[in-house]
């Protein structure tokens, strides 16, 4: 076979493998979004709790929907079309509009009411109250509400049905208008729960997209309505679309000007193509190593591995660069091997520390990272040279490099210079005033501020549940989670009362303890008991006689129902609200009780010491920050073992302290100054900041690594330069992109890297070790 | 006075012009006697007080006998005391067949025929001295709670407002000089009727 011929095949034969493997992993490969397989296993019941609740607590897993653009009479009626539709989907646990829903108990829990209903605790069912009762009814046939109240008068006399539904209405009404809820804006408010935990943006977003064909479908007759949707749910949504969507454009950009870049430093098209294929291979081998041995990938570990790996787009660069006249670029490759093996060993090797961490999402990262810096160099090594064309163009003979290379050399290298930069970077770090660390990870992937406004008004005018408190009620079982419950139900008024919180809703203002329920049922009288009472009480009243008699039949069954569990209780529309509010754990039960406009945490204290911690208020703010606080905690050490290995490998490889120490200690001082530059600016350092500067680092190893070699002379000299501006520029084009996002994640990572890559470089270059050939050539 | 005297001559009556006619000063007051027929009861139940209009929007109507019972009508909301309890205060947004039952109550007692006709059909019968107005809602469900609401008169006053509930359940209020005449007996829903279409010459 021709050398040509040899060539092509081995490099379909290279692609046909890449697309084997892509259709492989898109096969089996599960991606992930839930963030938290991204977390540390849970340390304290508070964070242990906070893994099972983040984004499924009851408040979170709400959507706020505000209906407007139409006249309050259509918007009604729209509202009430809508959630009659909602009802109907799969997607949710729950929709209320503020209809009077007289079948918020199903016929067959009816019954049930003389179970549930407080009113005859303090005075029982008996002549006197059915007098009282019935009096009353006459009176009200009498006023304007007699039409509402004649169809469910013969059933209930005591309007028991009327009284639950003020009770589980919530406990701040919002206003009604035409018999649904309004905003003071005019907008037709609905509040639906989802199945989907809050902070599973795919799941969340089938949710919104059916609620948006569902408005779309019902909104026949209002043209002109809109529909506003807010809410956690919504907002991981829409955060996750504007972060892909604005990274996916900024890259776009920096795809073409790296494309551009290339062809000017190389001046082949087939070289471009060529040298995106290492990179390719590596990612690929990266995701498929997840797929073999998690199968479940996350969205981060995606990126950041993306992100990571972007220092494998420098083994190909120094490849090309290198080549020179009368060397095949395999005589090439095998020159710069020993460097390069000991880039790639280096970095793997550290990174080994991210497996050892114990953290599925950090493992996941090292598999993925390692395996791709390992594929990326050897393709580069073993396949790339084989299939690169033998036409190039040396890159020593750049116009212009040789120039450059001479100004470089000649700058000044004053030896006071690093530890001069090493105390301006103290004295900037001490001079910080903003907190080290940003635990606030939502503040990375900020929600535009109009729509926080709006979600506040939103919040406020239908009275929904805080999304950062829940009140937790724990107890052996679910009977005495309702138990717990009824018996703190006064001291939680009493904190209303005080201020202390707008309302709050405990799992007992649903259902009962069995207890309770049993209690209520002795106390009921008997058919024959009730009768009398009934006619004694009817005396002097006009109403006909047998009318009541539906009433009889209720209460008698009453007397006879097993009370009502839990699990029954949710069948019904209401019950899905107890279901929420319900959780078992590790064989407890927890009661998570809804907050509604906390205004002072700490009066709910005396109540924790009180029940010795089985009441207590969990702020999931609090919980999750020391959750990414004990993350963090992981990762540094993972980086600190990372480093230890690091210094380890490169002493190895050189055997020679002197040189090993010019490779480390520019890398060294560039990254305290960008962590210096940052602090300065009043960042506050973040996970993301964290592995940007890890790349950062990456990057200026090498760029450290080439600058430290002896060039035997100043043609080679200059490719070395060569290779190192088309990696730094490269970088720079993609990095400093990203460092004008709008988005504080993108910023954080495009200034980190763009600030490590200029810093490295310079370093790199001024701390290089003297008496390397200087020909300016 | 004018359009009701010719009004007279006229085979029927013009419904709207009749409305207008009841126009009169603010507060308007008068005692009532309400009868009641329900399905519910097994005799007819009465109630004495004294119905108020203060203007749109505002009405007052109090029971003095068999209980006692004061209901204001005002900024869209209805505060019900009754006795010595805590009044009881609903948005009138709440029951929007109710609202839509004062509004043309309201509307009929102003005058005001352009809100009338917006939420009920009007009809007229009789003549200007013993006439009889029919408004039906117009809105479906309002019209799920009450049939109609039926004024009987003479020349510019009203004498008896009938409350037609969909499920046939009357409640007849006979005002002004009505208020205080001897019920018929036996007292059944349509000796009460024609008690409100002969006025004081009745039976």
């Amino acid at each position: 076979m021709s050398p040509r011929l040899l060539r092509w095949a081995l490099l379909i034969g290279w692609v046909i493998v890449l697309l084997a493997v892509a259709v492989y992993t898109g096969h089996t490969l599960k991606l992930s979004t839930d963030l938290r397989s991204f977390m540390p296993p849970a340390q304290t019941p508070d964070q242990k709790l906070l893994m099972e609740q983040i984004g499924e607590g009851p408040g979170s897993r709400l959507l706020l929907l505000a209906l407007s653009g139409d006249g309050e009479e259509q918007l009604a009626e729209l509202s009430r079309r809508f959630s009659a539709a909602l009802r109907q989907d799969a997607h949710f646990s729950q929709v209320v509009n503020g209809e009077f829903d007289a079948g918020l108990l199903d016929e067959a829990l009816l019954p049930y009411r003389y179970l549930l209903t407080p009113s005859f605790d303090a005075t029982p069912l008996d002549a006197a109250t059915l007098a009282d009762e019935l009096g009353q009814r006459v009176e009200d046939l009498g006023s304007p509400a007699a039409t509402l109240l004649k169809p469910i008068l013969p059933r209930d006399p005591t309007l028991e049905i009327m009284k639950l539904a003020e009770q589980w209405s919530p406990p701040k009404q919002p206003l009604l208008r035409d018999g649904v809820w309004f905003s003071p804006e005019g907008e037709a408010l609905l509040l639906v729960q989802t199945h989907a935990a809050g902070f599973d943006p795919a799941a969340q977003g089938e949710a919104i997209a059916a609620i948006e064909s569902t408005f779309a479908a019902n909104k026949a007759g209002s043209a002109n309505a809109r529909l506003v949707i807010s809410g956690p749910g919504y907002f991981s949504v829409l955060v996750n679309a504007s972060t892909r969507g604005e990274s996916e454009w900024l890259g776009r950009i920096s795809t073409v000007g790296f494309i551009i870049l290339l062809l000017l430093a190389y001046r082949s098209v087939a070289v471009l193509g060529l040298a995106a294929l290492p990179i390719a291979s590596g990612a690929l081998a990266g995701v498929a190593a997840i797929a073999v041995v998690f199968t479940e990938m996350h969205g981060i570990t995606l990126a950041f591995g993306f992100t990571l790996l972007g220092v494998a787009q420098e083994y190909p660069i120094r490849l090309l660069s290198h080549r020179r006249a009368g060397e095949t670029a395999l005589e090439s490759v095998r020159s710069l091997w020993p460097l390069l093996l000991t880039a790639i060993a280096s970095a793997c090797i550290a990174y080994l520390a991210f497996f050892a961490s114990g953290v599925t999402g950090l493992m996941q990262l090292a598999v993925f990272t390692i395996s791709g810096l390992l594929v990326a160099g050897f393709s580069t090594r073993y396949l790339l040279p084989r299939v690169l064309p033998p036409g190039f163009r040396d890159a020593a003979d750049t116009p212009g490099l040789g120039r450059i290379w001479n100004w470089l050399e000649g700058l000044p290298r004053p030896r006071w210079l690093p530890p001069a930069l090493l105390v301006i970077a103290a004295l900037m770090l001490w001079s910080a005033t903003t907190p080290f660390w940003q635990n606030d990870l939502a503040s990375l992937t900020p929600v535009p501020k109009d729509l926080m406004q709006r979600e506040g008004r939103l919040r406020a005018a239908l009275g929904a549940p805080d999304v950062r408190y829940l009140l937790i009620v724990e107890a052996a079982d679910a009977e005495g989670v309702l138990e717990l419950s009824e018996k703190i139900s006064p001291r939680i008024d009493a904190l209303v009362e005080q201020g202390a919180v707008n309302a709050a809703e405990l799992p007992s203002r649903y259902l009962p303890s069995l207890a309770t329920q049993r209690t209520r049922q002795a106390a009921l009288p008997d058919s024959p008991a009730l009768a009398a009472m009934l006619a004694d009480a009817s005396q002097g009243l006009p109403f006909r006689a047998g009318l009541f008699q539906p009433f009889l039949d209720d209460v008698e069954k009453a007397r006879t129902l097993e009370a009502l569990s839990p699990a029954e209780f949710a069948r019904s529309p209401i019950g899905a609200r107890i279901e929420a509010m319900l959780v078992q754990r590790d064989g407890h039960w927890l009661g998570l009780g809804t907050i509604i406009g906390m205004q002072d945490p700490a009066a709910f204290d005396a109540l924790a010491r009180e029940t010795d911690g089985a009441v207590r208020l969990l702020d999931l703010k609090g919980a999750s920050e020391s959750l990414v606080a004990s993350y963090r905690e992981r990762i540094l050490h993972a980086f600190a073992i990372a480093i230890v290995l690091l210094v380890i490998t490169v002493f190895i490889a050189f055997r020679d302290i002197h040189r090993a120490w010019h490779v480390l200690a520019p890398m060294t001082l560039a990254t305290i100054l960008v962590l210096a530059v940052l602090r300065a600016g009043g960042t506050s350092l973040s996970l993301f900041h964290l592995v940007a500067l890890t790349l950062a680092a990456g990057l200026g190893l090498h760029y450290a690594l080439f600058f430290e070699r002896t060039t035997p002379d100043a043609a080679e000299a200059r490719r070395t330069l060569h290779a190192t501006l088309v990696c730094v520029i490269s970088a720079l084009l993609v990095f400093a992109l990203l460092a004008w996002s709008s988005l504080p994640v993108l910023r954080a990572i495009g200034l980190t890297v763009s600030l490590g890559v200029g810093f490295h470089f310079c370093l790199s270059i001024l701390m290089a070790r003297k008496g390397r050939s200087r020909d300016a050539g | 006075m004018l359009i009701l005297s010719c009004l007279a001559n006229a085979a029927e009556v013009d419904p709207l012009a009749l409305v207008n006619g009841l126009q009169r000063e603010l507060p308007a007051r008068t005692a009532y006697t309400e009868v009641r027929f329900s399905q519910m009861y097994d005799r007819a139940v009465i109630a004495r007080g004294e119905l108020e209009y203060l203007g749109p929007g505002k009405l007052g109507k109090r029971v003095d006998s068999p209980y006692v019972e004061t209901t204001t009508i005002a900024d869209g909301e209805v505060t019900i005391q009754r006795g010595s309890r805590e009044p009881r205060r609903i948005s009138l947004d709440r029951i929007p067949e109710l609202e839509g039952f004062l509004r043309g109550f309201s509307a009929l007692l102003g005058g005001d025929v352009a809100a009338l006709q917006r939420d009920f059909e009007v009809q007229g019968s009789g003549s200007a001295e013993h006439w009889q107005l029919r408004l039906s809602p117009t809105d479906k469900r309002l019209k799920t709670r009450i049939e109609a609401l039926q004024v009987d008169g003479a020349g510019s006053k009203a004498r008896c407002f009938s409350i037609i509930d969909a499920d046939a359940d009357v409640s007849i209020l006979m005002v002004e000089e009505l208020a205080t005449l001897t019920l018929p007996k036996p007292l059944t829903q349509k000796n009460v009727e024609l008690t409100c279409r002969r006025g004081n010459s009745g039976p």
